[in-house]
């Protein structure tokens, strides 16, 4: 094989609805004609002839090590805090509780900024240096906003943060210590995308919303790359995931196809992605089960885990048509069920999970109850972020 | 069943982004650019769905919908009626649902999903 030579195999973007093809090379958000996200697209038969996955393997750990799949041209764009490789622990007690001999927590707390959001904020802040972008703006429910104020003040670019009010302080703090400015909103995040996307058409913000750029899902797949190369080049044979605007759960099914063009798994057996939402704000699950091709959006939203109060994803036809593409499920579970695995996460593996995440834990035993898991199955749940982000939400 | 509808939208990009994708699908679309346009056009013309813009420089999209749903036209007590916003101010969709209207959308608008949203009410005359 010839080494490669190419930080990115990048060839340019795609609209996931239309097919519209979009240069890289230029600045853009969504679809332009039909107002869909767009999808990064990578010369994925070059990068097979040249790039190693055993290679990367042995590479420094963090998420740039697979840079020839990530969309930043020139290494000198790449804006790390040391991002990705977040723990595969193995939960060998709750697992025996529930019957289960093989699952797994991918446990994204350890990301700078304590989450995964970093994933994708390294990727999208890196690709907008390369595009010469000086000042970026978002709306949050709270660990994004974190994460784009510090890649932020790391790129030495101007951010703008609109968060709910009740967002946890700990995402107010590390925001504003980063130098961002940050707005408080007396609403959902949809008010705060609505406020955000005002603001940056007015004042010409990049604006790095949730599938408003193509580039933040980037950073996020690689969370599906770690998984394969972790389980030996194949894949889980089940993915419970939080969902608020998705991004991961896309995202790692983009990684699943993008792993199998490159020919690097070891068979083609993908995971069921289990899709996990709040009673309280269930958009995704509602239409999953109406058999709806987009969601409605959930009126009167509320829920303790802040990440998953989002009334209606930019990419939620994406969502849906990758669950039912894995012939996967989605379920939401309560707030008082999130609350009780958090405290049998930290309590019986020593994982203070946020909420979120705790949210995976309490979906996997309902999974379980209805005999929809085998025991001898590869579970993977995710923990999205540190617990102790939400320290105010805990009496 | 007719085919007509009315979109009430003082931006005139979004305007001619609707208008170019449901006329290509068959549908007739009536254009109003403000509030008091919109619900006089409502109340002349023979309009199957009315696609309404919360923001609009008169009157509101709310009020919109109120006088529409009040109207003494007995069609328009029933006819479905699209809110579309840029969610810039807490709870529009409630309020949009509690002036009269039957689903609500933000913006951007995807395409494929007004085509859905639509022809749910209002099959696409090109089917």
């Amino acid at each position: 094989m010839m080494p490669s030579e190419k930080t990115s195999y990048i060839t340019g973007l795609q609209c996931s609805d239309c097919g519209n093809l979009l240069s890289a090379d230029e600045v853009h958000t969504f679809c332009p004609d039909c107002q869909a996200p767009l999808l990064v697209n990578y010369d994925l038969n070059a990068a097979r002839g040249h790039v190693d996955r055993d290679e990367i393997h042995r590479r420094l750990k963090g998420m740039w090590r697979w840079h020839e799949l990530l969309p930043v041209c020139d290494p000198k764009n790449i804006v790390t805090l040391g991002e990705g490789d977040a723990a595969l622990l193995h939960l060998p007690r709750i697992g025996n509780s529930l019957g289960l001999i093989n699952l797994f927590v991918k446990d994204e707390s350890s990301n700078p900024t304590g989450s995964f959001k970093a994933r994708g904020l390294s990727a999208a802040v890196s690709k907008a240096k390369e595009l010469g972008i000086k000042k970026v703006i978002i709306p949050t429910a709270g660990n994004a906003g974190g994460a784009m104020a510090a890649y932020a003040a790391r790129a030495d670019m101007q951010a703008l943060i609109y968060m709910p009010k009740d967002t946890p302080n700990a995402n107010i703090v590390e925001s504003r210590i980063a130098s961002a400015e940050v707005i408080l909103v007396d609403g959902l995040i949809s008010d705060a995308a609505g406020m955000a996307g005002i603001k940056a058409r007015e004042e010409g913000w990049f604006d790095v919303s949730t599938f408003k750029e193509p580039y933040r899902m980037e950073g996020k797949k690689i969370m599906g790359y770690e998984l394969a190369e972790a389980f030996n080049w194949e894949l889980p044979d089940v993915i419970i995931y939080p969902t608020g605007g998705g991004t991961g759960l896309v995202g790692m099914w983009k990684a699943f196809e993008e792993l199998e063009q490159l020919g690097w798994l070891n068979n083609t057996k993908r995971p069921r992605m289990v899709s996990v939402q709040a009673e309280g704000c269930a958009p995704v699950i509602k239409a999953f089960h109406a058999g709806a091709s987009f969601c409605d959006f959930w009126l009167g939203a509320q829920t303790i885990a802040s990440g998953l109060r989002v009334p209606k994803s930019f990419a939620d036809r994406l969502i849906l048509a990758d669950i039912r593409a894995s012939n996967g499920t989605a379920l939401a579970v309560s707030d008082s069920a999130i609350m009780e695995f958090q405290k049998n996460l930290a309590a019986l593996e020593g994982i203070f999970a946020a909420p979120e995440g705790a949210a995976t834990l309490a979906a996997l035993k309902e999974l379980v109850v209805q005999k929809w898991i085998e025991p001898d199955e590869r579970v993977v749940i995710f923990n999205t972020g540190s617990g102790l982000k939400y320290l105010d939400l805990i009496g | 069943m007719g085919n007509n509808v009315l979109y009430i939208e003082d931006n005139p990009d979004n305007m001619t982004l609707v208008k170019r994708v449901l006329e290509a699908r068959g549908y007739c679309l009536l254009q109003a650019m403000n509030g008091l346009d919109g619900v006089a056009t409502a109340e002349r013309e023979e309009v199957d769905l009315i696609l309404l813009d919360i923001n609009l420089p008169d009157i509101d999209g709310y009020e919109v919908a109120r006088r529409i749903r009040g109207s003494g036209k007995p069609k328009l007590a029933y006819v479905p009626i699209i809110a579309i916003t840029a969610n810039a101010l807490k709870g529009d969709a409630e309020k949009a649902l509690g002036a009269g209207c039957d689903v609500y959308m933000s913006k951007p608008i995807n395409i494929r999903e007004l085509w859905a949203r639509v022809e749910a009410y209002v099959p696409s005359p090109q089917k």
